[in-house]
This record gives structure tokens, C-alpha cells and sequence, in this order.
């Protein structure tokens, strides 16, 4: 029996090859192959029976390479390793551009640290996460916002300034041109207001700034650890030695998602492998905002051997095959360009797609329609596992709505979320809270009434009534000391109320507190972890036996951790206590503590609610689909963020040409086409539209999504009739 | 009242006859325009065969009047075997612009997610600057103040005086300055390179410039700011004026008197050159113009274009004959013999004329001892009783007829709901600020988080359970067994042996001791699980916090659309505002519920207000809230002449302050000193006191179309009253409400 996450991805070894797949293991072992096709024609399946091949081949696995534009994408390939028939030996190896890069970096330091112009290269690099580059972007610009002006003409949140620039960086390192362009190319392409243009000299000063201060204090960001690997490792012939001798068999699945450098690079390493299987998505390229080209993904066809196609979508049934040419239809409408395809059945399509036969007024009744037909179809017999339900973007009150109406129902579901941030989470404000008082010197003490919810979160039997009481008499703000008070010094009809069982766990906790910093001040990190595990995790506590907070708290600490890996030591020389910077900065929000949920979570059969992208990615087929919020212009336009441009800054963009309305239309058809016909390529029978005529803040939607049905159903009518 | 079946008079006639083109429609009041409109769209529809990618863009001027539209168009597409929904969109200009700039926001500086602030939020962020610049320059104003020394702290102090001043020339400042799409830095480019002294404009652009970097820092925009960007968009970027007239084919524009500047060139960007736009207003209705671009001259001026179409809506069926003739004879008399000269201009001709015979909306049969002119000097309070025994006295005689008091401000309206309350008169107050189901909707969550910000108190968590079970307070003898249940919680000593019983006992087992009734223990052991879900979560975020009380407090779908939309403004403010924890986020769904803050719902009365479902009801508005609506009895109040000055010597200006001297309007005088920085004429100088003069032209003026617009809101009855002002004897009836006596008397 495969394993419960093996099928969850859809992919059966056990399951009958189809001739096109079996077409691509008969190829020789030696093959460089260019397998293309749409999503659900059976690619991926066919690319693990190529890697169980190569492994009964005898062929050690740790020489076979899979290479894939995320790394939870190469965890179907993982996976077939634990199944019995193929006898693994050991682990292959998964990379990204951006792991193989930062290795590389890491192992050939001494090679590159003088060569890329670091200030102290005898010492160690220091690999900077999103966050911790996003904290140093912060410290360098936050103070030529607030005394030079940049970026005054610009109303947006000062946060998504600092993340703006970072993601130029990373375009440019990506798409492989030089930063100190990024400000050109993309004044090149304004057609805005003339005074608005110094916004592009802003960014470009900020970016150089930037680079600057990284060369100087050893620090790469995932832009310099790129550009240091392509510029002084990739031309190096040691390390192309080390790695042609390491990695002697290639599989890259979803190549379309990558970017123009990880193409460059694989065409040039391609002749170095004994065989390679690349995979390309037809239709797909839906990373198009984080760099992915499938324009370069498509020039890989000329470094193989042999193309092989693979024509057919093995998922879906006629009735959603037909909505999709629907769709491709409209589409071709709305853009005026000639079409040749007939118009789909209406009865086809009348019976794949399924709406409210009156649309709710308001957005709740969309989601108790949703949940009724999801709990029908579970009635008949779908299971839960075969269906989920998808929105441009989840919004916490969409998601957090549905899933308690599911829980009424007794619906399994999960939710799932491409990155959640820590600070909304009870068990991060817990730890925090705790933290303040703790460190009582820092003057950062919590409100009393976020103290109480932090004992009732802590501390297991109190309640938030009894809460409330304690901190009325044993929490004190004012002075130096230290701010709780023992059990026993509160008034002893207090005492009783709040329960001695209670007032021993409070005590035990308190004084813990109150003595953990007493020889010398820890990290916040070693704090934490040992708070959790001396006490928190312990019988009597709150977290005790609970593993979801036990992995919030350890995703916290690694978070802060990295942060004093990568700024401790220059907070320390400008004597600011590390800790209290973690906090102020998830305060405000520079730090969103914000973690990458893996899809291996969710192996249970449950209803599962995601962003569609995600899903996309995820490369799930399911036999139903609901779109929610069909009215949403957010089903096809792309997220505009005005430091930045995803087709700018892309390889095909000229420089001069100017990106107007025009070009952004067209952007958005293809948005809409590839989205939506990507999720159809992923459903077997059925989709339920969903929306409401008020969106969730009152505002009325007739965004293209649901006009193109409307389209799609007149036309067909008309050519039925 | 529009005509039921579609039998078009002749003016309609005419209208629905439109194919393309410029059209410009002037319509009196009462005179079926959003039918006309409506009945024009769902035509268009039909025959112009939109494609896929059009609508017909409606453009109106308050969201009310949106849904009103919308209602319309459905019945009338319906009534064609057409879908609902598609082919049009109804927009105010606000909601215009915010799609404008959705299509590309990088032209505006914005990223996709950017937030809009409210006035109210907007407000709160001016105030705050105002004050500080007030605390830095505290001398600043010295030149123009008059007072005694025993007032300057109250002047100085009191919010309503020195600091209200600042906060309100500071806006006029930068809603000016937005309309003339001038950031502070180019204002500041343009005052140093003056070689006059504007101090108030040096205020205000400090002011201006603090006020941005707040909206920039929270990554906002307010409404002026929307459109202002909206037509940036469009100059930048000549192909989204391209698609949008090809997204656009036709457009039709509502109240069009209001029309801004700013709405003017938009709309006409988008209509294109030669494009399809159809104009619809009435100059007589102008009522929005004070300190704003807006003025009916952009219509009357458009009207008369060549290449435009000129169409009227003359004839009204809504109000008596008498009614209508003391509308016209204000007009007459305004226009011939308004002793200021000035003033003649406020109101012109289309007279308004009854309906043709066999019209299905006939004008109600004429009733000349309907109309009461109140000619006896009251005071406020004197005022208060008097309408209110009139309604008291209408109401007996006529339960099934509708009633409004209309006053020229909101707080004078809440006044007259005291009153009404106090004797019992069913009152509907949604028009004076949010809805009431609004306010009793917010009002109960924030009832909620206020026990949860203080769960160890009993009282409070007596509320929680009046809250929880309000729906059962419309059965007196249901009612009574929660009552003592309310009682109940009220009184226990310790919360927690409620909710979370311990060593201590459960107080629900004494209760049983007691042997009290088996269904108050099981109706409290319900409200128990009840609360302990609150408690438990009040550690999520506060937007699932809200909707997870929600949840067990709403049924009704409008009211569950409420709270998402709460917790959703509430997760912005949250975002805005970092600091803020449950007594924050409850003080602010406090000021909903008490009606301190506006907060558009999801109820029927908040979408569109349709006066008669309240028969036998007093709805109390403000003259402006009323534009649109008719009832059957109107009572318009404060009609003396310091709410309609007429510009004679003894009239005193409500912008013109008791400490500023030399009458001066600061407002007025602040948009003078920009006009002179902006415009930089060299015959115009800046003469202080002249704007001060002109702005009581302005607000003379609109004060007369303001009367019009009340005296038309009267279907049979109307009452007109006056007072005499706090101070006595400071003032006098209005001279216009002394002509329309005089005219009523010589009739007779």
C-alpha cells in the first residue's frame, strides 16, 4: 500500500500506465528528455516512475538530482522513496535555485568572499531569511524616509516599501540583470505623472544602499546569494567540477514556474548529466510575479535529446472539459482574436457548472449556501478529501467563517495558508507577553488585560475570570520591581477565589520568571525555549501535550533565532538588548513573523480551503471545485505594488517600451485564462461558483470571472438552440 | 412616487427617445427623474446590445440613491426577460473613482491593497494635527482674534472654539488644495517663490503635509484624495481612458447640480469627445456647494452647449397645487425681487407644473389650510413643543400618513427625538447619522467585548445576557422571565462560580437549592456554554472574535453582513493603529452604537431610505438627508435668518466667529489666500475680509435652494416654524419665510 501522503498528491504508483507515459520509460536511461503537456496528463506520475527506474537501475540516489522552482513541489518524487517496491538506499537530493545557491556560497566561501568584494571575508557569511533582510532594509530606510522625504508622493505602508525593494533585488538577481538597472528599467516604462518618477531613483538609492551595507557586514540576502553563485561559483571550474561530479541524473518537474537564471543555468549543466527528465507545464506560469518565465523554460527543448508530448488531461470530465473552452472562448472574444474552436455544449456545461439559482445579497449567505452543498455532496457520497474550496486570495474572515461552519456540520476540513503570520497566533502572544515581564527592564509590560489572557493561556484550570482577578492584585506596573507579586501577597479572599491549585501553578510560573534572569540576561530565544520547556510544556500548564502550540512556539523561537544569528552582533556593539528589538519589530509589523506552511500537514481526508494559486501549485486534483467570490476582479488582477513590476522587470520586456492600460488588460486575460483553466485541468466533475451581490465590505462585484460564465452560457445556448 | 405603469408623459417621452449623443435633462422636483433614468438604462440595454466587456455607467450622488437605481433597473430588466445585474453600474463618484483607480493603482502611487479612510477617521487624524499645531503656534492667531482675557482659556481650550477652527479652515484648506490636485510640496514650491505674505496658507500647508504623511504611513487615501487620483490615472495614461470608454458606452449622470469640477472632468474624460452622456439635475437643488468645487453652473453652462440635446422634466405629481405654487413663488420672488441683488441667481426657472390629466400619478387633491406658516416667535425650546404637539395632534387625526421634522442640522434633530421620545411618538432618526438597526446591531457586539475587556463583572455580564436574548424583548410576557433571569446574573457575587465553578461550588447548584424554576437553570446553564465560547475567544484576532460572537447573537443576514463588515473595519483599524486592545476596539463600536460615527450597514433603511414604510412614524432628518424622499406632512424648523440670512445688516453668518473680529469667515478667508498662491493674478490680490463678504453671498444662497428643496418635500401638508435662538430676540424669521406669508395671506 502506498502511504496516506502519497495518494494525497494524486499520484498512484500503483495505478496503470497510460501509453504516453509508458512511451517515456521506455526511453534510455541515458535519455535528456523534454516531457510537455497540460496539468493532470499524468507528467509528474510519469516523472517518479522515471525516478523509481533510475533507482532500480542501481543507480544511487544521492547522484540524482530533482530540481524544482519550490521545494515542497519535489515532494511527491520524496515520497515514492519510502515505498516499499523501490528500495531506496538513500535520500535524493532536492534542490532550488535558491538552496543551491546558498550551498554552494556556504561550502566555497573562501573562494568567492574576496572576490565578491565582502568586507571581512575571513569571516563567516551571513545568510539573511526574508525577515532579517527585511529588518536591515528597515534600519537603512527607514530614516531616509523620515529625513530625506524618499518615497513622499507614495501612499502605502511602509513595511511593503521595504519588501518592495528587496523583491527588485531579487527580480534582478532572478531574471539576471544587473541591480544598479532596476530604477532605469522601470522609469523606462512609466507612463504615470513625470513628478512621480523619482520614486524609481528612490528605489534604485535604496537598493544600492542596501547591496552596499551587505558587501560590508557579510550579509547575503537571497539576492546576493544568487548573484555572488552565478558571478564567481558558477564560472568557477572547481565548484562546476564539484557539482558534475555530485549530481549525475536530472529531474526538473514545473520548469514553466521557474525563473530565466535557473533556466540559464540548467541549459548550460544539462550536457553534464548522464540523463535529465524536464518537465513543462503547458499553460501554466503562474509565478509569473516572483520571476518565473515560461518563454526561457521553453528554450530547454533545444538542450534535450528527445520532446515528448503528452496530449491529453486525464482528469477531467467532458462537462469541465468543455467549460475550459468555454472560457478559452470568451476569452478570445474579449480580445478581438479570431477563433476556430466550436462553442461548447450547453447542457455540458450546464451540468459541470453549479450556482445558487439566486445569488445571496450578502457575503455570509454565500458561505452558508457553500457549506449546505458541500454537506450535500458529502451526503452522496464525495468524500471530503475530493473537495475544496478556493478564492483569489483566502481573507482570514472568508476562511475563519467557513470553517466554523463546517465544524458545525461535522465537516472534516483544513485550512490551508501560504504563510500565516506569528503575531496573530495565541500561542506567540502568550510566549511574548511572558517575555515582557520577564525582562521587566526593557519597559515593554503588557496591558493587564493581555497579561490575563496570557495566564489563562499558561497556566491550565484559570480562567479569564479568575485571570482578571489575579493581575487586578498581583500585577503592578509601576517601579522597578518586579512586577508580579506572589500568591500569598494578595488578599486571602482573593486568594481563595482565584483557587490555591491555580495560585500554586501561578507561583511555580512567577517565580520562574522572576529568576531566570537573575544571573545574567538571556536570549530571547534560549528564554523561550526554556520557559516552554520547563515549565509551559509541563503538567499543569497550558501547553502541555498540545503540539500545535508546541510548533508555533518552536517556529517562534527559530524566528529569533535567526534574527540574533544575523543582527545580534551588530545590536550588541550599539548596546540594544536583542530580544526587546525581536518585539518591537513584530509590533510594528517590520518583522511579520510570518512562516511557510508545508503542504504535508494535510494528509486527512477534509474539505480544503486554500488560495487558489496555492492550489495551483499544489498540483492536487480533486473531483469538485467551489470558486468563491466569482465577482472579484481579484480572480485576474494582479497584486500592483508600485515599487515594483513583475513584466518590467521580466527577461522579454524591452527597454523604452512604456506598459500602459493596454498591456495590463492583456495581463489580466491571461491571469484569468490561466488561472481559471489551470483549476478546471485540476477537477474531475464539478464546480460551484459562488458570490454574493455585496462583497464582505458592501461593495457590488461584476468582475470579468462571472461575466464570462454568463457569456459562456449565453453562447452556448444560442449554438445549442 | 413615479408612475406605476410606464404611460410616459410628455416630457419623458422625449427623453426615452435618446439613441447617442450629449442629452442634458433639467428635472423639478417630484418629477419621476430616477425613474426616467432607470427606464432609460434598462433601454439602453435592450437595444444597444452590450457586449460582455460593457455596462451603461450610472453616476449619482449618495449611496442611497444607488440602490435605488439598482432596485429599478432589476424590476425594469426583469420586466424585459433580461438578467439582472449585468450591463450596468451604478457608482457615486466616489465608488467611480475607487474603480478607476482599482484599474491601475500604481498611477497613484498605491499599492492593490490600499485602505480608505472614512470621514470620521479622517477627522480623528486632523483634529489630532491641528491641535499640536495649534500647541506650536500658539500665538499665531493673535492678530485676528477678539476677546476678553477671561476667555482665552475658554478659547484656547474648549475644542469647539479655537481648536474646531484650525481643524475646520485646515480642511477647507485641503480639500481645496486636493481639488486643484496640489500636493503640499508644490504648494510650498509655490509659496516660496511668492513674494506676498499668506500666512494662513502657510498654516495650512503644514497642516496638510502632517496630514498626508499620516494617511501615507497608513497606507490610505481619503474620499478627496480618491478622486483627485482617479483623475490622475486618467491623465497619465491615455489607454485606460481607451478601455474605459469602450467599457463604458453610455453614461448617465444623476444630480448633476451637485457636479464637482473634479466629476466634470472625469465624466467627460470618460464619455470621450463624442460620446454618449446623458445629464439629469436640478439647478434649483444645489445644495452642496459651500466650500466645494461643486456648482449647478457646470450643468446650467452644459445645457446650453450646441452639440447638447436639451430636455426638461417639468411636471410633478407629488404635492398639492398650493404647495407647488409657494415653491414657484419663491423662486419668482427670488429671482425678481430678493432684496440682495446677489441672491437672484439662487434660484431660476423650470417652474414646476402639476401632472397632465390621466397621468397615473396624480398630484393630491389641493388642500390651501394644509400649509401653515408659523409667523409667531418661538424660542427653541418653545419651537420643540410646538412641532411636537402639532405631529402629536397630525398623527391622531392621521395614523396612515407619513411625517418628517426637518432641521438644518443634526444636532437640532436629536432634539425633537428627545422630545418625541419622551411622549412616546414612534420616532425614526436613521437619517440624522447611522441607521437605528445599525446602531442596535453594533451596539450589541460592543456590548459584548465590554464585558469580555471586564469578564469578572456581574452587571456587565447582565448586559451581555439582555444583549443575547433582545430578541425576545417584543414579547412583554416572554419577557419577563428574562428579565428576572437579568436580575438574576446581575446580583451573584462571583462571576467565576457562574461561568467556571470550582472548589467553591457551582452557583448554578444553589440556584437549584433554591428550587428554582428547572427552565431558568437550563436557560442559564445555556448562556454559560455561551460565554465560555467568548471567553475562549478572546485570544483569536478581533475580526474572528467578532464573528465568532456574532454568530450566536445574529440571525438575520443583514445583520451578519454587519458584522463582517465591523470586523473587517476593525482588523483595519487594528492594523492602523498597533497599540489598540479589546477597550479600544470596544470604545469604537461604542461610538457606532451611540450614533457618534457614521457606518454605512447592510439594512434596508441604510441602503435605501423609502419614507413610506413609516407611516404613522416621525422620521427627523436634516433638510439635506431629505433631498430625494417626500412625505405626507413635512414640518421644516428654524427657518429664521440665521439659518437663511438674506444678507441684511442685522443677520448674523454661522462661519463667522464670536472671537474672530471684523466678521471675518476664516474658511473663506483661508481659500481666498490659496486662490490668490494658485491663480497668482496680478490684478487679484489678496483683500482680507472680501471672501468673507462673497462666502455670505454663496451661503445665502444655497440657503434659499435649501428652503426649496423642504418646502418640496411636502406632499399635502406643510408646517414651517421658526426660532428665535438661544440668546433671545437674536433672531428674526427668515426674510423669504416672511415673503412665502405674505404671498399665502394676498392668495387668500
Amino acid at each position: 500500500m502506498p502511504s496516506s501522503k502519497f495518494i494525497l498528491f494524486g499520484y498512484n504508483s500503483t495505478m496503470p500506465l497510460t501509453a504516453d507515459q509508458e512511451k517515456l520509460i521506455k526511453q534510455d536511461i541515458k535519455s535528456k528528455v523534454f516531457l510537455q503537456g497540460p496539468a493532470g496528463s499524468g507528467k509528474t506520475t510519469a516523472g517518479i516512475h522515471w525516478l523509481t527506474k533510475l533507482i532500480k537501475a542501481g543507480i544511487p540516489p544521492h547522484q540524482i538530482l530533482i530540481f524544482t522552482p519550490q521545494r515542497t513541489l519535489s515532494l511527491p518524487y520524496q515520497n515514492t522513496l519510502y515505498q516499499e517496491e523501490v528500495q531506496a538506499h538513500g535520500p535524493v537530493n532536492s534542490l532550488t535555485l535558491g538552496g543551491l545557491a546558498r550551498r554552494m556560497v556556504d561550502l566555497f566561501w573562501p573562494l568567492v568572499g574576496i572576490d565578491a568584494g565582502f568586507g571581512t571575508p575571513n569571516k563567516a557569511p551571513n545568510f539573511l531569511t526574508l525577515e532579517t533582510a527585511q529588518y536591515y532594509m528597515a534600519h537603512l530606510v527607514r530614516p531616509l524616509i523620515e529625513e530625506k522625504g524618499l518615497f513622499d508622493s507614495l501612499t502605502i505602508n511602509r513595511n511593503r516599501i521595504y519588501a518592495q525593494i528587496l523583491d527588485n533585488l531579487n527580480k534582478a538577481a532572478v531574471v539576471g540583470f544587473p541591480y544598479e538597472e532596476i530604477g532605469g528599467r522601470l522609469k523606462s516604462a512609466w507612463v504615470g505623472d513625470i513628478e512621480q518618477l523619482h520614486i524609481y531613483d528612490d528605489v534604485q538609492f535604496c537598493a544600492d544602499q542596501f547591496r552596499s551595507f551587505c558587501l560590508e557586514n557579510n550579509l547575503l540576502d537571497f539576492s546576493l546569494q544568487v548573484e555572488v553563485f552565478l558571478k564567481h561559483l558558477w564560472t568557477s571550474p572547481m565548484c562546476r567540477s564539484y557539482l558534475s561530479q555530485f549530481y549525475r541524473h536530472l529531474i526538473v518537474d514545473n520548469i514553466e514556474e521557474d525563473t530565466p537564471v535557473t533556466h540559464d543555468i540548467l541549459k548550460e549543466w544539462l550536457p553534464d548529466f548522464e540523463s535529465a527528465l524536464i518537465i513543462f507545464d503547458q499553460e501554466a506560469g503562474y509565478r509569473s510575479f516572483l520571476g518565473a518565465d515560461v518563454e526561457s523554460a521553453q528554450s530547454l527543448k533545444d538542450s534535450c535529446d528527445k520532446i515528448i508530448n503528452f496530449e491529453k488531461n486525464l482528469v477531467s470530465e467532458d462537462g469541465i472539459r468543455q467549460v475550459s473552452l468555454g472560457i478559452n472562448n470568451a476569452i478570445a472574444r474579449l480580445k478581438g482574436t479570431p477563433q476556430s474552436n466550436p462553442e461548447p455544449s450547453f447542457e455540458a456545461v450546464r451540468a459541470a457548472i453549479v450556482s445558487p439559482a439566486e445569488n445571496p445579497k450578502y457575503f455570509p449567505g454565500m458561505v452558508a449556501w457553500v457549506a449546505d452543498q458541500i454537506a450535500n455532496l458529502i451526503n452522496d457520497g464525495v468524500s471530503p478529501g475530493e473537495i475544496v474550496v478556493l478564492a483569489p486570495f483566502m481573507p482570514d474572515v472568508l476562511r475563519f467563517t467557513l470553517t466554523n461552519r463546517l465544524d458545525e456540520l461535522g465537516i472534516p476540513n483544513q485550512s490551508h495558508r501560504p504563510s500565516r503570520s506569528l503575531r496573530d497566533e495565541p500561542a506567540t502572544q502568550t510566549m511574548l507577553t511572558l517575555g515582557r515581564i520577564a525582562f521587566h527592564s526593557w519597559e515593554m509590560l503588557p496591558e493587564r488585560i493581555n497579561l490575563a489572557y496570557a495566564l489563562v493561556q499558561a497556566i491550565d484550570g484559570l480562567d479569564l475570570v479568575r485571570a482578571q482577578l489575579l493581575t487586578a492584585y498581583a500585577y503592578k506596573k509601576s517601579g522597578s520591581d518586579f512586577p508580579l507579586h506572589p500568591f500569598e501577597a494578595i488578599p486571602p479572599h482573593v486568594r481563595d477565589r482565584v483557587t490555591f491549585r491555580v495560585g500554586e501553578r501561578y507561583d511555580r510560573l512567577r517565580n520562574w520568571l522572576e529568576n531566570i534572569n537573575t544571573q545574567a540576561e538571556l536570549p530571547l530565544d534560549f528564554f523561550l525555549n526554556k520557559l516552554f520547556g520547563e515549565v509551559l510544556s509541563q503538567p499543569g500548564y497550558g501547553f502541555h501535550d498540545k503540539l500545535d502550540s508546541g510548533n508555533t512556539v518552536a517556529i517562534l523561537i527559530e524566528s529569533i533565532q535567526k534574527f540574533r544569528w544575523a543582527i545580534g552582533e551588530q545590536l550588541v556593539s550599539d548596546e540594544i538588548s536583542i530580544g526587546k528589538e525581536y518585539i518591537q519589530m513584530v509590533n510594528e509589523g517590520v518583522i511579520a513573523a510570518q512562516y511557510v506552511q508545508s503542504w504535508e500537514t494535510g494528509d486527512e481526508d477534509a474539505v480544503l480551503l486554500s488560495p487558489a494559486y496555492t492550489f495551483l501549485i499544489s498540483n492536487r486534483p480533486v473531483d469538485v471545485q467551489f470558486w468563491l467570490d466569482i465577482g472579484s476582479p481579484s480572480w485576474y488582477q494582479r497584486l500592483d505594488q508600485p515599487l515594483t513590476h513583475p513584466y518590467v522587470l521580466s527577461r522579454a520586456w524591452e527597454h523604452g517600451e512604456l506598459w500602459d492600460a493596454e498591456d495590463e488588460l492583456a495581463a489580466s486575460y491571461q491571469s484569468l485564462q490561466r488561472l481559471s483553466v489551470g483549476l478546471l485541468n485540476r477537477c474531475r466533475k464539478k464546480v460551484y461558483l459562488g458570490m454574493s451581490d455585496l462583497d464582505v465590505r458592501g461593495y457590488e462585484n461584476r468582475g470579468l470571472l462571472i461575466r464570462i460564465i454568463q457569456n459562456i452560457l449565453q453562447h452556448a445556448r444560442r449554438e445549442t438552440s | 412616487m413615479t408612475p406605476a405603469v410606464t404611460i410616459l408623459r410628455p416630457g419623458q417621452e422625449k427623453i426615452l427617445k435618446y439613441h447617442s449623443g450629449r442629452m442634458g435633462i433639467s428635472a423639478v422636483p417630484g418629477s419621476g427623474k430616477t425613474w426616467t433614468l432607470s427606464y432609460l438604462a434598462a433601454k439602453l440595454i435592450r437595444e444597444s446590445a452590450i457586449d460582455i466587456n460593457q455596462e451603461i455607467l450610472i453616476v449619482t450622488l449618495v449611496n442611497a440613491a444607488v440602490d435605488n437605481f439598482s432596485i429599478r433597473i432589476s424590476h425594469q430588466l426583469l420586466a424585459e426577460d433580461l438578467l439582472p445585474g449585468f450591463g450596468y453600474r451604478i457608482r457615486t463618484l466616489h465608488g467611480l473613482a475607487n474603480d478607476i483607480v482599482r484599474e491601475r493603482p500604481d498611477l497613484a502611487g498605491l499599492g492593490t491593497g490600499y485602505q480608505i479612510i472614512d470621514e470620521v477617521e479622517a477627522n480623528r487624524i486632523k483634529q489630532s494635527i491641528a491641535r499640536d499645531w495649534l500647541n506650536a503656534h500658539i500665538d499665531f492667531f493673535e492678530p485676528y482674534l477678539q476677546y476678553e482675557d477671561y476667555q482665552r482659556d475658554q478659547l484656547y481650550e474648549n475644542k469647539n472654539n479655537l481648536p474646531y477652527l484650525v481643524e475646520s479652515i485646515a480642511s477647507a484648506f485641503i480639500r481645496l488644495s486636493k481639488d486643484r490636485q496640489l500636493t503640499p510640496k508644490a504648494l510650498r514650491e509655490k509659496l516660496d517663490q511668492s513674494q506676498i505674505s499668506l500666512p494662513l496658507v502657510e498654516m495650512g500647508i503644514e497642516i496638510y503635509s502632517d496630514y498626508q504623511d499620516a494617511l501615507n504611513y497608513r497606507g490610505s487615501v481619503d474620499f478627496d484624495d480618491l478622486i483627485r487620483l482617479a483623475l490622475r490615472c486618467l491623465k497619465s495614461d491615455p489607454s485606460l481612458v481607451d478601455i474605459l470608454q469602450q467599457r463604458w458606452p453610455y453614461i448617465l449622470e444623476d444630480e448633476a447640480q451637485d457636479s464637482s469640477l473634479l466629476q466634470q472632468e472625469i465624466l467627460s474624460l470618460l464619455a470621450g469627445e463624442n460620446g454618449n452622456w446623458v445629464r439629469v439635475g436640478d439647478p434649483n437643488q444645489a445644495i452642496y456647494e459651500t466650500f466645494t468645487t461643486a456648482s449647478p453652473q457646470y450643468l446650467l453652462d452644459f445645457l446650453k452647449r450646441e452639440d447638447v440635446e436639451e430636455r426638461s422634466l417639468p411636471e410633478s405629481g407629488r404635492s398639492t397645487l398650493s404647495i407647488i405654487d409657494l415653491a414657484n413663488h419663491l423662486i419668482k420672488w427670488t429671482q425678481n425681487d430678493h432684496p440682495n441683488p446677489e441672491a437672484r441667481i439662487a434660484l431660476n426657472p423650470p417652474f414646476i407644473k402639476p401632472t397632465p390629466p390621466g397621468d397615473p400619478q396624480p398630484n393630491p387633491g389641493d388642500c390651501p389650510s394644509c400649509i401653515k406658516l408659523i409667523e409667531r416667535a418661538l424660542s427653541p425650546e418653545q419651537e420643540i413643543r410646538f412641532v411636537a404637539d402639532a405631529v402629536e395632534s397630525f398623527l391622531q387625526d392621521h395614523p396612515d400618513k407619513t411625517v418628517a421634522i426637518l432641521s438644518p442640522r443634526n444636532t437640532r434633530g436629536f432634539k425633537f427625538v428627545d422630545e418625541l421620545e419622551k411622549r412616546k411618538i414612534p420616532t425614526v432618526d436613521s437619517l440624522l447619522q447611522s441607521t437605528s438597526a445599525t446602531r442596535l446591531s453594533t451596539g450589541a457586539i460592543a456590548n459584548i467585548l465590554h464585558y469580555l475587556g471586564d469578564p469578572e463583572s456581574s452587571q456587565k455580564l447582565s448586559l451581555a445576557y439582555k444583549v443575547w436574548r433582545r430578541a425576545e424583548r417584543s414579547d412583554e410576557e416572554n419577557w419577563t422571565f428574562y428579565k428576572g433571569n437579568i436580575s438574576l446574573i446581575r446580583g451573584i457575587d462571583h462571576v467565576e462560580d457562574y461561568l467556571w465553578p470550582g472548589i467553591a461550588g457551582d452557583w448554578l447548584d444553589s440556584l437549584q437549592q433554591e428550587e428554582k424554576d428547572p427552565q431558568i437553570i437550563g436557560e442559564l446553564e445555556s448562556f454559560r456554554e455561551v460565554v465560555r465560547r467568548w471567553q475562549n475567544a478572546v485570544f483569536l484576532p478581533i475580526d474572528q472574535l467578532i464573528l465568532t460572537i456574532s454568530q450566536d447573537l445574529f440571525l438575520d443576514p443583514s445583520e451578519l453582513a454587519l458584522a463582517h463588515k465591523l470586523s473587517s473595519l476593525l482588523r483595519q483599524l487594528g492594523d492602523a493603529h498597533p497599540d489598540w486592545r479589546l477597550p479600544e476596539f470596544t470604545e469604537e463600536l461604542a461610538n457606532i452604537a451611540k450614533n457618534e460615527r457614521k457606518f454605512l450597514g447592510f439594512s434596508q433603511e441604510d441602503e435605501a431610505f423609502n419614507p413610506d414604510l413609516y407611516p404613522g412614524q416621525v422620521v427627523v432628518a436634516t433638510m439635506h438627508k431629505a433631498k430625494g424622499l417626500e412625505w405626507d406632512c413635512v414640518f421644516l424648523t428654524a427657518v429664521n435668518n440665521y439659518n437663511y440670512p438674506s444678507g441684511a445688516e442685522f443677520d448674523n453668518f454661522q462661519s463667522e466667529k464670536w472671537f474672530v473680529k471684523d466678521h471675518l469667515n476664516m474658511e473663506a478667508e483661508i481659500i481666498n489666500q490659496l486662490k490668490t498662491l494658485i491663480e497668482a493674478d496680478p490684478f487679484d490680490w489678496y483683500q482680507p475680509g472680501r471672501a468673507s463678504m462673497d462666502a455670505r453671498d454663496e451661503f445665502i444662497r444655497e440657503r434659499l435652494r435649501l428652503l426649496f428643496v423642504g418646502i418640496t418635500r411636502a406632499r399635502k401638508w406643510l408646517t414651517i416654524t421658526w426660532n428665535t435662538g438661544r440668546v433671545s430676540n437674536r433672531n428674526f424669521p427668515a426674510l423669504a419665510l416672511l415673503e412665502l406669508i405674505n404671498a399665502v395671506e394676498k392668495k387668500q
